[in-house]
């Protein structure tokens, strides 16, 4: 299938960011072209710390044309590849400005809503509230990923759901869908977006609410699914 | 299997030479080239010029001369060229006059790939026949590893030319894999002449561009200018030293004219990256494309122009972070029969 080919075609080595995406269909630019690398810290690094791999690495970018930057990354701390995949999740029709908007209010109301918590806090309990929103965004999205995946399987005229590993990137884009959808589907129409995601994504870094039930649920059917999971053939 | 998806490419080239059958023999072209060379002293001794130091572009003008054409198509009009470039570079009739082929894979259809196949894989078990009698002898294993880095494989196209025959996407693969795993050997070494017959230099690719050096107005400051593209949009960007950091586009400040927070960032990266915040002022137009395309516009222009400030170190890694490449993408065509570039018509049953 089309992930073996992409796959096949340039590998990517695991030091490189987490949402990575490999060119399955044809793009306008020629295969050899490399994905470009925007921390400042990887440039600043000497050349005596870097791993055999990643020697290698750097001669070959030193001979490949790199593509262009896209103008959702850049170099600054604000910038993060998870966030702008999740706010282009959340667009609709193509309004950026407002999925953006969205998105910062909802790491505000993070913000706002754990600060209230810490100022509420005993002394003892104090360093134990994350007040961060990007590293609560992160760990809501590592809780919610499911491990295991079903997929349907066709024989001898049955359908059966088949326990199938996922990729990182797979588990990244349910993880994220699901809690678009619950956001979406589940909640009191007047209530703002901002604040339906951020009590999820609250609700998610504890390892409750109805996404992280959503992907036991995956889980436990994966598990009493069990008995098809020789019917998988890749 | 790897398949070649990229469709854009300019290297595309089709090799008009291996495709279709074996036309000419030997003897037929030596004979056009006899001709032509006597024709070529005709036309000489007709034109009044010395037939020893004619050369192919007199023989162009003298063509176009005697045999004035109006013809549009090019290829239409009338030619004289060496038979060498008027029949494309073919095999020669494969077999002989009772019928027999010269070569003993012929009837495998692919002779030339075979062949070659056969060749690399004898030279694969001629290493490892080394390699055996290294250890047998307890010596130890050459271990220079290859730079690959500076260097890669025929492509398809080249490796057809080579052969004068066509050759597959899945044959050019496996012969690709047969290549890696024969360098993959330690003792690879021996064979190295071979090898290099199958892979080309890459330069390094900052050599290409070419710097300009700072240039200095009437007051002294210094300033370097850049262009950029993206989509429809073209953008200049000035770069002065000694700046507070202000940026002005088409005389505007970049907080009025890009109200979006992702367009001033997109501006700013090219400073940000190379830690020069407050320290240049920039003035800019652009004009064409969107919001976001004049945003990317600008950004390759300027990051252009600061390459003049800056040490070629942090040029190359500019140039590895993506600031210096222009962005191809651009709107994709609508085809007939589809309602969109990919969007196909709702299917209607009846």
């Amino acid at each position: 299938p089309c992930r073996d080919t992409a796959r096949a075609l340039g590998s990517s080595p695991a030091s490189l960011a987490p949402c990575r995406i490999m060119p399955v269909r044809w793009s306008r630019y020629n295969p050899s072209y490399l994905e470009p690398e925007v921390k400042k810290e990887s440039y600043q690094k000497p050349l005596e710390e870097l791993t055999e791999e990643e020697r290698e690495l750097m001669e070959l970018k030193a001979v490949r044309p790199i593509k262009a930057a896209p103008p959702t990354l850049s170099s600054s701390v604000f910038s993060d590849p998870m966030i702008s995949k999740f706010t282009n999740m959340m667009m609709k029709s193509g309004n950026k400005v407002l999925a953006r908007s969205l998105m910062s209010q909802t790491l505000e109301n993070i913000k706002r809503k754990q600060l209230e918590k810490y100022h509420k806090a005993p002394e003892n309990e104090k360093e134990t509230i994350e007040c961060n929103p990007y590293v609560i965004f992160h760990q809501a999205l590592k809780n919610c990923q499911p491990i295991i995946g079903l997929s349907n399987i066709t024989k001898g005229g049955k359908t059966y759901q088949v326990p199938v590993p996922l990729t990182d990137n797979r588990k990244r884009f349910l993880a994220m869908k699901w809690l678009i959808t619950e956001c979406r589907d589940n909640k009191h129409r007047r209530t703002m977006m901002p604040e339906k995601l951020s009590q999820e994504l609250l609700l998610a870094f504890n390892n409750e609410g109805p996404v992280i039930k959503r992907k036991h649920v995956l889980h436990k059917m994966a598990e009493a699914n069990r008995a098809y999971a020789h019917f998988r053939w890749w | 299997t790897l398949r070649l998806i990229c469709t854009t490419t300019p290297v595309q080239r089709k090799n008009a030479g291996a495709s279709g059958p074996e036309k000419y023999t030997d003897a037929f072209i030596k004979k056009q080239i006899e001709e032509f060379n006597l024709g070529k002293r005709h036309l000489a001794n007709m034109m009044g010029e010395d037939p020893e130091t004619f050369t192919q572009e007199d023989i162009d003008r003298a063509i176009a001369y005697l045999f004035p054409s109006g013809l549009f198509d090019e290829q239409a009009r009338p030619l004289m060229k060496h038979p060498n470039e008027v029949f494309p570079e073919q095999r020669k009739i494969q077999w002989g006059e009772d019928g027999r082929p010269f070569h003993f894979l012929f009837y495998t259809g692919k002779q030339s790939y075979y062949s070659l196949m056969h060749e690399t894989y004898e030279k694969l078990l001629n290493v490892q026949k080394h390699q055996d009698q290294l250890i047998a002898q307890d010596l130890p294993l050459q271990k220079e590893k290859r730079n690959l880095a500076g260097s890669r494989w025929l492509t398809k196209i080249e490796l057809e030319e080579m052969l004068v025959e066509k050759v597959s996407d899945d044959d050019y693969s496996r012969f690709i894999q047969l290549l890696q795993k024969l360098v993959a050997l330690p003792c690879a070494d021996i064979e190295e002449k071979y090898i290099q017959k199958f892979s080309k230099e890459v330069p390094v690719q900052l050599q290409k561009v070419v710097i300009e050096p700072l240039q200095y107005d009437e007051r002294g400051v210094a300033f370097s200018t850049g262009e950029g593209k993206r989509k429809t949009a073209s953008a200049t960007a000035v770069v002065y030293d000694n700046g507070t950091g202000k940026i002005t586009v088409n005389g505007t400040d970049i907080l009025h004219y890009f109200p979006v927070l992702q367009d001033r960032e997109q501006l700013l990266f090219p400073f940000q990256f190379l830690g020069r915040i407050g320290k240049h002022d920039t003035v800019c137009t652009v004009s064409g494309g969107g919001r976001s395309a004049q945003a990317g516009a600008i950004r390759l222009a300027t990051a252009k122009a600061l390459r003049s400030f800056v040490t070629e170190k942090e040029v190359e890694f500019m140039r590895q972070a993506g600031l210096l490449t222009v962005d191809p993408r651009v709107k994709e065509r609508k085809k007939p029969g589809q309602e969109g570039p990919r969007r196909k018509f709702t299917w209607k049953k009846r």
